[in-house]
């Protein structure tokens, strides 16, 4: 009972999501909006966290294995990365450290950059 | 291999999974729990047993549509841990949140000034655009943008890996000691991967690096759509 109470809270929001973008024709990806209404219900308190549990748990514990299929999807690109891998490379590089300096800045200008504890 | 055998895909991508998750539990050191990410590693063996076999990509999507079906209410799911994170720093929210913006916004305009300056084709800088977030947005979000979202979770992927073998030596050089400015960084940038490194030796700054990667995931699914076409507008 646990379980199908926690599935249709999941489901509700995701069908919800997906009437909602599909009559607005919007390119905004469902499942994100769907994550974006649960929140809402869960911050409202009309969702309670250990009614989603049973069903979210198993789910968010196994959720890599399900974009494993999609990430193989890499191999009908092979040719396009091998052609720009430098600019792969260098992204790969600069995009995180500038994120990790100008992030590691902000924060050290307030809160200083000796250990707060 | 015969047509016939394509149901194997998923029994095969689950034990395999399995496997390596066991594995990289049973391991230790920071640095190699890092390079072992069960995740990476399924993609590359799989991929790699595809390409070795000369094996088509479509009909193993087809046939392992089951798992990728999941991934839909698995993103909805995605709302428990985001909740249960922003009950708990209601205090810092603000600072965080600003970071977090300022990591995503970071992230897509850095890579689209890259991708500019080589010239590099529209399908290929919509794939870069959105590498600050945990990889199932990003698969959405580049889809949206009509980019390739495999190439872009590999990306992810591999910036994780690279942030948790690297974050605590750029710490070091730039002389940063904070928890909360570590973890939100490594959170926002590196997600998943990034913050699973920090939260066995450094727990506070692990901490605020699972706000911060919850955060970036909620941000990033709402700026990265509305920004990356204004960049894309002005470059052009």
């Amino acid at each position: 009972m646990k379980y199908l109470i926690s599935s249709v809270i999941i489901l509700t929001c995701l069908a919800v999501a997906k009437f909602l973008t599909a009559l607005l024709e919007s390119s905004f990806p469902a499942p994100l909006l769907g994550m974006v209404l649960l929140l809402v219900l869960l911050l409202t308190g009309l969702v309670k966290e250990q009614h989603l549990k049973p069903t979210a748990s198993p789910l968010l514990n196994y959720m890599p294995l399900f974009f494993i299929p999609a990430g193989v999807g890499i191999i009908e690109h092979l040719g396009l990365i091998s052609q720009n891998w430098t600019l792969l490379l260098t992204i790969f590089i600069v995009v995180p450290l500038t994120s990790v300096l100008l992030i590691g800045a902000v924060i050290a200008y307030f809160k200083g950059r000796e250990n707060d504890s | 291999m015969t047509v016939s055998l394509w149901w194997l895909c998923v029994p095969c991508i689950i034990a395999l999974f399995l496997v390596l998750r066991f594995l990289n539990a049973k391991t230790q050191h920071a640095t190699a729990k890092a390079l072992s990410n069960p995740v990476c590693w399924a993609i590359v063996l799989t991929a790699a047993l595809l390409v070795a076999f000369k094996l088509p990509y479509e009909p193993f999507a087809e046939h392992s549509k089951v798992l990728s079906w999941l991934l839909e209410p698995a993103i909805v799911a995605l709302a428990l841990p985001l909740y249960q994170q922003f009950i708990h720093v209601k205090k810092n929210l603000l600072l965080i949140l600003i970071s977090c913006s300022l990591g995503v916004i970071n992230a897509t305009l850095v890579a689209s000034l890259i991708c500019y300056f080589f010239a590099a084709p529209a399908q290929l800088s919509a794939s870069l655009a959105s590498l600050s977030v945990t990889t199932p947005i990003t698969l959405l979000v580049t889809e949206s943008l009509g980019g390739i979202p495999s190439l872009a979770a590999a990306m992810v992927i591999f910036i994780g890996v690279l942030g948790a073998i690297f974050g605590n030596l750029i710490f070091s050089l730039i002389n940063i000691r904070n928890a909360q400015a570590k973890g939100v960084a490594i959170g926002t940038a590196c997600h998943a991967i990034g913050t699973a490194s920090l939260i066995s030796d450094q727990p506070k700054a692990g901490a605020f690096a699972s706000v911060a990667m919850a955060l970036s995931a909620l941000l990033s699914a709402i700026i990265v759509p509305i920004l990356y076409p204004v960049i894309q507008h002005v470059l052009v």
